[in-house]
Protein backbone atom coordinates (compact mmCIF):
# COMPACT_ATOMS: atom_id res chain seq x y z
CA UNK A 1 0.00 0.00 0.00
CA UNK A 2 1.13 3.33 -0.72
CA UNK A 3 2.06 5.78 1.49
CA UNK A 4 -0.37 7.93 -0.14
CA UNK A 5 -3.12 5.50 0.15
CA UNK A 6 -2.48 4.34 3.89
CA UNK A 7 -2.57 8.40 4.55
CA UNK A 8 -5.53 8.71 2.72
CA UNK A 9 -6.70 5.39 4.56
CA UNK A 10 -6.08 6.70 8.10
CA UNK A 11 -7.94 10.46 7.27
CA UNK A 12 -10.74 8.54 5.57
CA UNK A 13 -11.60 6.59 9.31
CA UNK A 14 -10.70 9.37 11.42
CA UNK A 15 -13.56 11.93 9.30
CA UNK A 16 -15.99 8.72 8.77
CA UNK A 17 -15.73 8.12 12.75
CA UNK A 18 -16.43 11.68 13.44
CA UNK A 19 -19.54 11.79 10.83
CA UNK A 20 -20.97 9.08 12.83
CA UNK A 21 -20.49 10.54 15.92
CA UNK A 22 -20.54 14.34 15.30
CA UNK A 23 -19.25 14.31 19.31
CA UNK A 24 -15.47 16.39 18.72
CA UNK A 25 -16.68 19.24 15.90
CA UNK A 26 -20.10 20.01 17.98
CA UNK A 27 -18.23 19.65 21.08
CA UNK A 28 -15.55 21.98 20.05
CA UNK A 29 -18.04 24.19 18.22
CA UNK A 30 -20.22 24.94 21.27
CA UNK A 31 -17.20 25.35 23.82
CA UNK A 32 -15.99 28.18 21.39
CA UNK A 33 -19.22 29.89 21.14
CA UNK A 34 -19.36 29.74 24.89
CA UNK A 35 -15.83 30.94 25.34
CA UNK A 36 -16.47 33.83 22.83
CA UNK A 37 -19.63 34.88 25.14
CA UNK A 38 -17.11 34.72 28.35
CA UNK A 39 -14.54 36.70 26.79
CA UNK A 40 -17.38 39.17 25.82
CA UNK A 41 -18.44 39.52 29.09
CA UNK A 42 -15.14 39.34 30.76
CA UNK A 43 -13.41 42.09 28.60
CA UNK A 44 -15.96 42.68 25.45
CA UNK A 45 -18.28 44.83 27.36
CA UNK A 46 -15.01 47.29 28.93
CA UNK A 47 -13.65 47.91 25.43
CA UNK A 48 -14.66 50.89 23.99
CA UNK A 49 -14.70 49.29 20.59
CA UNK A 50 -15.17 45.92 20.01
CA UNK A 51 -13.81 45.52 16.63
CA UNK A 52 -10.52 46.46 18.25
CA UNK A 53 -10.30 42.92 20.13
CA UNK A 54 -12.00 40.62 17.58
CA UNK A 55 -9.23 39.12 16.65
CA UNK A 56 -7.63 38.05 20.12
CA UNK A 57 -11.36 36.71 21.14
CA UNK A 58 -11.72 34.77 17.75
CA UNK A 59 -8.58 33.36 18.38
CA UNK A 60 -8.07 32.49 21.87
CA UNK A 61 -11.73 30.65 21.84
CA UNK A 62 -10.19 28.80 18.98
CA UNK A 63 -6.79 28.01 20.46
CA UNK A 64 -9.78 26.74 23.65
CA UNK A 65 -11.32 24.56 21.43
CA UNK A 66 -8.18 23.28 19.87
CA UNK A 67 -6.60 21.68 23.07
CA UNK A 68 -10.43 19.99 23.56
CA UNK A 69 -10.38 18.66 20.07
CA UNK A 70 -6.25 17.22 19.94
CA UNK A 71 -7.36 15.91 23.52
CA UNK A 72 -10.69 14.38 21.71
CA UNK A 73 -9.21 13.09 18.84
CA UNK A 74 -7.22 10.64 20.79
CA UNK A 75 -9.78 9.29 22.86
CA UNK A 76 -10.70 6.31 20.16
CA UNK A 77 -7.03 5.33 19.37
CA UNK A 78 -6.91 4.70 23.39
CA UNK A 79 -9.77 3.85 24.30
CA UNK A 80 -10.72 1.44 21.90
CA UNK A 81 -7.24 0.28 21.33
CA UNK A 82 -6.66 1.64 17.59
CA UNK A 83 -3.33 2.96 18.34
CA UNK A 84 -2.34 -0.79 19.20
CA UNK A 85 -3.69 -2.24 15.81
CA UNK A 86 -2.20 1.08 14.19
CA UNK A 87 1.45 0.42 15.64
CA UNK A 88 1.34 -3.12 14.80
CA UNK A 89 0.38 -2.16 11.19
CA UNK A 90 2.91 -1.23 8.06
CA UNK A 91 2.66 2.24 8.33
CA UNK A 92 5.26 4.54 9.20
CA UNK A 93 5.02 6.98 12.06
CA UNK A 94 5.01 9.70 9.96
CA UNK A 95 1.80 8.90 8.02
CA UNK A 96 0.14 8.40 10.90
CA UNK A 97 1.55 11.88 12.17
CA UNK A 98 0.65 13.38 9.03
CA UNK A 99 -3.03 11.94 8.85
CA UNK A 100 -3.56 13.45 12.16
CA UNK A 101 -2.86 16.65 11.80
CA UNK A 102 -4.53 16.65 8.29
CA UNK A 103 -8.01 15.69 10.10
CA UNK A 104 -6.94 18.22 13.19
CA UNK A 105 -6.61 20.97 10.67
CA UNK A 106 -10.21 19.79 8.75
CA UNK A 107 -11.81 19.59 12.54
CA UNK A 108 -10.76 22.95 13.20
CA UNK A 109 -12.03 24.54 9.96
CA UNK A 110 -15.20 23.41 10.58
CA UNK A 111 -15.15 24.94 13.73
CA UNK A 112 -13.91 28.02 11.95
CA UNK A 113 -17.16 27.67 9.63
CA UNK A 114 -19.08 28.44 12.37
CA UNK A 115 -17.04 30.52 14.98
CA UNK A 116 -15.09 33.26 12.67
CA UNK A 117 -18.84 33.98 11.00
CA UNK A 118 -20.40 34.70 14.54
CA UNK A 119 -17.27 36.19 15.67
CA UNK A 120 -17.32 38.82 13.38
CA UNK A 121 -21.21 39.60 13.18
CA UNK A 122 -20.40 39.94 17.26
CA UNK A 123 -17.99 42.10 17.43
CA UNK A 124 -17.42 43.82 14.25
CA UNK A 125 -19.92 45.96 12.15
CA UNK A 126 -19.33 44.76 8.47
CA UNK A 127 -16.87 43.44 6.61
CA UNK A 128 -16.16 43.03 3.28
CA UNK A 129 -16.75 39.44 0.98
CA UNK A 130 -12.71 40.06 -0.31
CA UNK A 131 -12.01 40.14 3.16
CA UNK A 132 -13.50 36.50 4.22
CA UNK A 133 -11.22 35.49 1.50
CA UNK A 134 -7.96 37.03 3.83
CA UNK A 135 -9.69 35.36 6.91
CA UNK A 136 -10.13 31.52 5.09
CA UNK A 137 -6.24 32.18 4.45
CA UNK A 138 -5.27 32.88 8.58
CA UNK A 139 -7.58 29.87 9.40
CA UNK A 140 -5.94 27.64 7.10
CA UNK A 141 -2.56 28.62 7.99
CA UNK A 142 -2.93 28.80 11.83
CA UNK A 143 -4.64 25.46 11.69
CA UNK A 144 -1.51 24.03 9.98
CA UNK A 145 0.23 25.91 13.27
CA UNK A 146 -2.26 24.18 15.95
CA UNK A 147 -2.35 20.75 14.37
CA UNK A 148 1.72 20.29 13.95
CA UNK A 149 2.09 21.17 17.68
CA UNK A 150 -0.86 19.56 18.68
CA UNK A 151 -0.45 16.33 16.80
CA UNK A 152 2.89 16.15 18.20
CA UNK A 153 2.79 16.91 21.86
CA UNK A 154 -0.84 15.06 22.18
CA UNK A 155 1.43 12.45 20.67
CA UNK A 156 3.30 12.30 23.48
CA UNK A 157 0.59 13.43 26.26
CA UNK A 158 -1.64 10.25 24.73
CA UNK A 159 0.61 7.99 27.01
CA UNK A 160 0.69 9.91 30.37
CA UNK A 161 -1.48 9.44 33.56
CA UNK A 162 -3.48 12.63 33.45
CA UNK A 163 -3.69 13.61 30.46
CA UNK A 164 -6.45 15.32 29.98
CA UNK A 165 -4.48 17.82 32.47
CA UNK A 166 -1.29 17.70 30.61
CA UNK A 167 -2.78 18.47 27.03
CA UNK A 168 -3.66 21.85 27.91
CA UNK A 169 -0.39 22.66 29.90
CA UNK A 170 2.22 21.71 27.52
CA UNK A 171 0.17 22.77 23.99
CA UNK A 172 -1.16 26.49 25.20
CA UNK A 173 2.19 27.73 25.55
CA UNK A 174 3.51 26.73 22.33
CA UNK A 175 -0.02 28.43 20.57
CA UNK A 176 1.05 31.22 22.43
CA UNK A 177 2.82 32.84 19.01
CA UNK A 178 0.35 31.35 16.74
CA UNK A 179 -2.51 33.58 18.93
CA UNK A 180 -0.46 36.36 18.27
CA UNK A 181 0.20 35.90 14.62
CA UNK A 182 -3.51 35.13 14.03
CA UNK A 183 -4.83 37.73 16.21
CA UNK A 184 -2.71 40.32 14.21
CA UNK A 185 -3.81 39.27 10.62
CA UNK A 186 -7.41 39.59 11.51
CA UNK A 187 -6.89 42.41 12.88
CA UNK A 188 -5.15 43.85 10.01
CA UNK A 189 -8.19 42.61 8.24
CA UNK A 190 -11.46 43.65 10.26
CA UNK A 191 -9.71 46.36 11.95
CA UNK A 192 -10.64 50.00 10.18
CA UNK A 193 -8.95 49.70 6.81
CA UNK A 194 -7.30 46.26 5.60
CA UNK A 195 -3.15 46.54 6.35
CA UNK A 196 -2.37 43.97 3.76
CA UNK A 197 1.83 44.39 4.48
CA UNK A 198 0.43 43.67 8.28
CA UNK A 199 -1.64 40.67 7.29
CA UNK A 200 1.31 39.46 4.79
CA UNK A 201 3.98 40.00 7.57
CA UNK A 202 1.76 37.75 9.99
CA UNK A 203 0.84 35.49 7.61
CA UNK A 204 4.10 34.74 7.03
CA UNK A 205 4.75 34.29 10.54
CA UNK A 206 2.24 31.30 10.87
CA UNK A 207 3.74 30.02 7.76
CA UNK A 208 7.38 30.11 9.40
CA UNK A 209 5.79 28.55 12.57
CA UNK A 210 4.06 25.46 10.63
CA UNK A 211 7.49 24.80 8.63
CA UNK A 212 9.45 24.85 11.85
CA UNK A 213 7.52 22.28 13.68
CA UNK A 214 6.89 20.04 10.81
CA UNK A 215 10.48 19.99 11.21
CA UNK A 216 10.72 18.89 14.53
CA UNK A 217 8.04 16.04 14.22
CA UNK A 218 9.61 14.89 11.30
CA UNK A 219 13.09 14.59 13.11
CA UNK A 220 11.19 13.44 16.28
CA UNK A 221 8.43 11.57 15.67
CA UNK A 222 9.96 8.03 15.33
CA UNK A 223 10.88 8.28 18.58
CA UNK A 224 7.57 9.28 20.32
CA UNK A 225 5.72 6.40 18.62
CA UNK A 226 8.86 4.26 19.18
CA UNK A 227 6.94 1.56 21.22
CA UNK B 1 22.73 1.62 31.23
CA UNK B 2 25.18 3.82 32.47
CA UNK B 3 27.71 2.40 34.50
CA UNK B 4 28.98 4.03 38.29
CA UNK B 5 32.27 4.15 39.24
CA UNK B 6 33.39 4.85 42.64
CA UNK B 7 36.83 5.40 41.73
CA UNK B 8 34.85 8.37 39.45
CA UNK B 9 33.34 9.50 42.44
CA UNK B 10 36.41 11.44 43.98
CA UNK B 11 37.72 12.86 40.35
CA UNK B 12 34.09 14.43 39.73
CA UNK B 13 34.06 15.25 43.13
CA UNK B 14 37.17 17.63 43.16
CA UNK B 15 36.57 18.49 39.83
CA UNK B 16 33.09 20.36 40.55
CA UNK B 17 34.76 21.58 44.23
CA UNK B 18 37.18 23.40 41.50
CA UNK B 19 34.32 24.69 39.56
CA UNK B 20 32.21 25.82 42.49
CA UNK B 21 34.93 27.88 43.66
CA UNK B 22 35.84 29.31 40.40
CA UNK B 23 32.23 30.03 39.93
CA UNK B 24 32.41 31.73 43.82
CA UNK B 25 35.40 33.68 42.87
CA UNK B 26 33.66 35.14 39.45
CA UNK B 27 30.42 36.29 40.80
CA UNK B 28 32.50 37.82 43.25
CA UNK B 29 34.86 39.83 41.15
CA UNK B 30 31.41 40.50 39.19
CA UNK B 31 29.62 41.64 41.71
CA UNK B 32 32.52 44.27 43.12
CA UNK B 33 33.41 45.01 39.52
CA UNK B 34 29.22 45.92 38.74
CA UNK B 35 28.84 48.16 42.38
CA UNK B 36 32.38 49.41 42.87
CA UNK B 37 34.20 50.09 39.49
CA UNK B 38 31.95 50.43 36.57
CA UNK B 39 30.56 53.98 35.48
CA UNK B 40 27.17 54.90 36.52
CA UNK B 41 25.06 55.59 33.64
CA UNK B 42 23.51 59.52 33.35
CA UNK B 43 19.81 58.52 32.59
CA UNK B 44 19.27 55.54 34.63
CA UNK B 45 21.52 55.48 38.15
CA UNK B 46 22.29 53.14 40.20
CA UNK B 47 18.89 50.86 39.08
CA UNK B 48 21.03 50.21 35.33
CA UNK B 49 23.43 48.52 37.42
CA UNK B 50 20.97 45.65 37.57
CA UNK B 51 21.33 45.22 34.05
CA UNK B 52 25.08 43.16 34.28
CA UNK B 53 22.74 40.48 36.56
CA UNK B 54 19.56 40.59 34.42
CA UNK B 55 20.84 39.95 31.29
CA UNK B 56 23.73 37.22 32.17
CA UNK B 57 21.54 35.14 34.09
CA UNK B 58 19.10 35.99 30.58
CA UNK B 59 21.81 34.55 28.01
CA UNK B 60 22.99 31.65 30.76
CA UNK B 61 19.39 30.40 30.85
CA UNK B 62 19.42 30.30 27.08
CA UNK B 63 22.21 28.92 26.69
CA UNK B 64 21.06 26.45 29.39
CA UNK B 65 17.64 25.20 27.23
CA UNK B 66 20.42 25.01 24.23
CA UNK B 67 22.61 22.30 25.99
CA UNK B 68 19.28 20.65 26.77
CA UNK B 69 18.15 20.69 23.09
CA UNK B 70 21.67 18.92 22.33
CA UNK B 71 21.48 16.82 25.08
CA UNK B 72 18.08 15.56 23.62
CA UNK B 73 19.09 15.27 20.68
CA UNK B 74 21.55 13.20 21.16
CA UNK B 75 19.37 11.15 23.49
CA UNK B 76 17.24 10.55 20.63
CA UNK B 77 20.30 9.54 18.07
CA UNK B 78 22.61 7.77 20.75
CA UNK B 79 20.20 6.97 23.75
CA UNK B 80 21.83 6.39 27.13
CA UNK B 81 21.05 7.81 30.73
CA UNK B 82 23.92 10.69 30.61
CA UNK B 83 22.40 13.18 27.58
CA UNK B 84 19.32 12.79 29.13
CA UNK B 85 20.82 13.56 32.49
CA UNK B 86 22.24 16.86 31.04
CA UNK B 87 18.79 17.81 29.22
CA UNK B 88 17.27 17.44 32.38
CA UNK B 89 19.58 19.12 34.59
CA UNK B 90 19.95 22.16 31.99
CA UNK B 91 16.51 22.83 31.61
CA UNK B 92 16.05 22.10 35.58
CA UNK B 93 19.08 25.33 35.90
CA UNK B 94 17.53 27.07 33.13
CA UNK B 95 14.10 27.37 34.09
CA UNK B 96 15.45 28.78 37.60
CA UNK B 97 17.35 31.22 36.02
CA UNK B 98 14.76 32.20 33.73
CA UNK B 99 12.59 32.72 36.55
CA UNK B 100 15.49 35.05 38.18
CA UNK B 101 15.56 36.89 34.90
CA UNK B 102 12.13 38.04 35.23
CA UNK B 103 12.35 38.65 39.17
CA UNK B 104 15.45 40.85 38.46
CA UNK B 105 13.24 42.68 34.73
CA UNK B 106 10.46 43.30 37.41
CA UNK B 107 12.64 44.91 40.15
CA UNK B 108 14.01 46.66 37.26
CA UNK B 109 10.82 47.89 35.79
CA UNK B 110 9.78 48.63 38.87
CA UNK B 111 12.22 51.32 39.57
CA UNK B 112 12.37 52.64 35.55
CA UNK B 113 8.78 52.94 35.46
CA UNK B 114 7.17 52.79 38.72
CA UNK B 115 5.49 49.60 37.72
CA UNK B 116 6.12 45.48 38.97
CA UNK B 117 4.71 44.31 35.41
CA UNK B 118 4.13 45.78 32.04
CA UNK B 119 3.36 43.52 28.97
CA UNK B 120 5.15 45.79 26.89
CA UNK B 121 8.40 45.05 28.14
CA UNK B 122 9.40 42.51 25.35
CA UNK B 123 11.56 40.92 27.53
CA UNK B 124 9.65 40.16 30.65
CA UNK B 125 6.84 39.28 28.57
CA UNK B 126 9.06 36.36 26.63
CA UNK B 127 10.85 35.06 29.58
CA UNK B 128 7.33 34.49 31.17
CA UNK B 129 6.25 32.51 28.01
CA UNK B 130 9.56 30.72 28.05
CA UNK B 131 8.81 29.83 31.73
CA UNK B 132 5.46 28.54 31.21
CA UNK B 133 7.20 26.27 27.99
CA UNK B 134 9.79 24.84 30.18
CA UNK B 135 7.75 24.40 33.34
CA UNK B 136 5.53 21.65 31.16
CA UNK B 137 8.45 19.83 30.12
CA UNK B 138 8.33 19.01 33.98
CA UNK B 139 4.62 18.04 33.76
CA UNK B 140 5.22 16.19 30.57
CA UNK B 141 8.41 13.80 32.74
CA UNK B 142 6.34 13.32 35.36
CA UNK B 143 3.02 12.04 33.85
CA UNK B 144 4.70 10.32 31.62
CA UNK B 145 5.56 5.76 32.09
CA UNK B 146 9.29 6.02 33.68
CA UNK B 147 10.28 3.86 29.79
CA UNK B 148 9.09 6.99 28.04
CA UNK B 149 10.42 9.85 30.38
CA UNK B 150 13.78 10.18 29.04
CA UNK B 151 12.46 10.02 25.57
CA UNK B 152 9.45 12.63 25.31
CA UNK B 153 11.68 14.74 28.09
CA UNK B 154 14.24 14.80 24.81
CA UNK B 155 11.70 15.59 22.24
CA UNK B 156 10.18 18.36 24.30
CA UNK B 157 13.63 19.93 25.01
CA UNK B 158 14.16 20.17 21.10
CA UNK B 159 10.44 21.51 20.56
CA UNK B 160 10.47 23.58 23.25
CA UNK B 161 13.94 25.39 22.49
CA UNK B 162 11.94 25.68 18.70
CA UNK B 163 9.66 27.45 19.93
CA UNK B 164 11.89 29.57 22.21
CA UNK B 165 12.87 32.61 19.13
CA UNK B 166 9.19 31.65 17.72
CA UNK B 167 8.19 32.87 21.10
CA UNK B 168 10.19 35.80 21.27
CA UNK B 169 9.58 36.96 17.34
CA UNK B 170 5.96 36.93 18.16
CA UNK B 171 5.87 39.22 21.48
CA UNK B 172 8.21 41.53 19.64
CA UNK B 173 5.67 41.47 16.66
CA UNK B 174 2.83 41.94 19.62
CA UNK B 175 4.01 44.85 21.48
CA UNK B 176 5.69 48.29 20.87
CA UNK B 177 9.27 47.91 21.84
CA UNK B 178 9.80 50.47 24.76
CA UNK B 179 12.50 48.42 26.70
CA UNK B 180 16.40 50.03 26.29
CA UNK B 181 17.80 47.81 23.59
CA UNK B 182 21.37 47.63 24.79
CA UNK B 183 22.51 44.32 22.75
CA UNK B 184 21.30 44.95 19.33
CA UNK B 185 21.77 42.70 15.76
CA UNK B 186 24.57 45.37 15.30
CA UNK B 187 26.57 44.38 18.91
CA UNK B 188 26.76 45.87 21.96
CA UNK B 189 25.86 49.86 23.01
CA UNK B 190 27.48 50.42 25.76
CA UNK B 191 30.91 51.78 27.30
CA UNK B 192 34.00 49.65 26.95
CA UNK B 193 34.27 49.25 30.83
CA UNK B 194 30.47 48.54 31.04
CA UNK B 195 31.00 46.06 28.37
CA UNK B 196 34.15 44.52 30.52
CA UNK B 197 31.93 44.43 33.64
CA UNK B 198 29.35 42.79 31.32
CA UNK B 199 31.27 40.31 29.96
CA UNK B 200 32.40 38.58 33.78
CA UNK B 201 29.15 38.94 34.88
CA UNK B 202 28.36 36.29 31.81
CA UNK B 203 31.24 34.39 32.45
CA UNK B 204 30.91 34.31 36.04
CA UNK B 205 27.05 32.72 35.63
CA UNK B 206 28.08 30.26 32.83
CA UNK B 207 30.34 29.07 35.10
CA UNK B 208 27.50 28.99 37.78
CA UNK B 209 25.39 26.79 35.47
CA UNK B 210 28.36 24.16 34.35
CA UNK B 211 29.24 23.74 37.91
CA UNK B 212 24.89 23.16 38.61
CA UNK B 213 24.67 21.10 35.81
CA UNK B 214 27.75 18.64 37.12
CA UNK B 215 26.31 18.91 40.49
CA UNK B 216 22.71 17.73 39.13
CA UNK B 217 23.81 14.75 36.78
CA UNK B 218 26.75 13.70 39.27
CA UNK B 219 23.56 13.67 42.12
CA UNK B 220 20.98 11.95 39.49
CA UNK B 221 23.72 9.07 38.47
CA UNK B 222 24.52 8.54 42.11
CA UNK B 223 21.09 8.12 43.18
CA UNK B 224 20.87 5.65 39.62
CA UNK B 225 23.64 3.70 41.44
CA UNK B 226 22.07 3.48 45.04
CA UNK B 227 19.15 2.03 43.37
CA UNK B 228 20.61 -0.53 42.03
CA UNK B 229 22.77 -1.51 44.96
CA UNK B 230 19.34 -1.57 46.74
CA UNK B 231 17.43 -3.73 44.21
CA UNK B 232 20.77 -6.16 43.85
CA UNK B 233 20.81 -6.48 47.83
CA UNK B 234 16.69 -6.95 47.99
CA UNK B 235 17.43 -9.71 45.30
CA UNK B 236 20.07 -11.32 47.32
CA UNK B 237 17.87 -11.53 51.06
CA UNK B 238 14.91 -12.47 49.05
CA UNK B 239 17.13 -15.31 47.32
CA UNK B 240 17.24 -18.72 49.27
CA UNK B 241 20.53 -19.04 51.08
CA UNK B 242 19.96 -23.13 50.80
CA UNK B 243 19.53 -25.39 54.05
CA UNK B 244 20.90 -24.18 57.67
Amino acid sequence: MSRVRQLRALVRKDVLLEAHTKETIVAMALFALVSMVIFQFAVGQRAGDSSLIAGGIIWATVSLAAVLGVGRTWVPEREQRVLDGLLTAPVARLTMFMARAIVLTLFLLAVEVVIVPLGIVFFTRQIAPSDLALMAGVCVLANLCIAVAGTLLASMSVFSRARELVIPVLLLPALVPVVIAASGATQAVLGPGTQLAEYLGYCRFLAVYAAVFSLVAYATYDHVLDD
Amino acid sequence: MTTFSMTDTPRAGRAIAALGALSAVLLAVATFGVFLVAPEDAASGVIQRIFYFHVSVALVSMLAFMVACIAGIVHLRRGGDGSDDVSLASIAIGLMLAVLTVITGSIWAKAAWGFWWRWDDLRLVSFLLIILLYAAYFVLRGSADESRQARFGAVYAIFAFAAVPLSFYAVRTARSFIHPVVVTSKGADMPGTMLVWFLISVVAFTALFVTLLLVEVQQRRAARALEDVKRRLEARSATPTGGH
